[in-house]
């Protein structure tokens, strides 16, 4: 893919992704091919401050699990009252990363 | 990847042994400070959580009191059930060295996010809840 295209990708998502996947997503995605770039550009990825400001409000009920595609885990943070409170807390500190890395296994799926 | 192909058996075993513990506070009456809860949603806005009122729930499941349980809160029920299977399960997969209980998990989480099944049970959390309030757990 055009070099130019590839760095205004990472430019305008580099919020979405991790600071290490950076360099990875970055040459995957000059080695493939043009015809990836129509999904690429419309892609929608999970917004790590939404799922901050979710996990601070409403927490305990794992709603902002929920939000970025972990269900499993949010039932489980529901069931227990945000886990004995204490992962709920845990999950202020956490969710961010959590919605980095769900949409990196997003994107993984196009370049890969 | 290895951390992550068995993070899910680490988190549960992890949430079970922390559930039982848990259990065998409140059964010896152990609290570390009075007046205080777990819940994040009472202890902030003084109104109970919809799974408030779990571990009542399941310490009278254990005595054999099961419509008391279902009165207290009926998710006690489902976490007890879930309690008691997953710590089996969990032996089960690493004595037979297959990934059942994960590749269950991902079948359920598939089912889940589905709108036909995902709605009714966002609504029966709701009803559940508004239950709970009325009880004042």
């Amino acid at each position: 893919m055009d070099a130019q295209k590839v760095d205004m990708f990472i430019m305008t998502n580099s919020k979405y992704f991790e600071a290490y996947h950076l360099n990875t997503i970055r040459e995957r995605l000059l080695a493939i091919d043009d015809s990836k770039w129509a999904i690429l550009s419309t892609m929608q990825f999970h917004e790590p401050t939404t799922s901050l400001i979710v996990s601070i409000l409403a927490g305990s009920l794992g709603i902002d699990r929920f939000m970025i595609g972990d269900t499993g885990l949010g039932v489980g943070k529901l069931l227990t009252c945000g886990g004995l409170g204490i992962w709920a807390i845990i999950d202020w500190f956490m969710i961010q990363k959590a919605a980095r890395e769900k949409n990196m296994q997003k994107i993984q799926q196009i370049l890969y | 990847m290895l951390f992550k192909n068995y993070r899910l058996y680490i988190i549960l075993s992890f949430a079970c042994i922390v559930g039982y513990v848990w259990l065998l506070l409140n059964l010896l009456h152990i609290r570390t400070v009075q007046g205080t809860h777990a819940c994040l949603i009472k202890t902030i806005m003084n109104i109970p959580c919809p799974s408030c009122g779990a571990t009542r729930s399941i310490l009278l499941l254990f005595q054999g009191e099961f419509l008391k349980a279902l009165m207290i809160n009926p998710i006690g029920i489902i976490v007890a059930g879930i309690m008691l299977i997953t710590p089996f399960w969990i032996c089960f997969d690493i004595l037979t060295k297959q990934k059942t209980l994960m590749n269950f998990y991902l079948q359920i989480e598939i089912y889940l996010k589905k709108a036909f099944i995902a709605i009714p049970l966002v609504i029966l959390i709701l009803l559940n809840w508004s239950w709970n309030i009325i009880k004042e757990l």
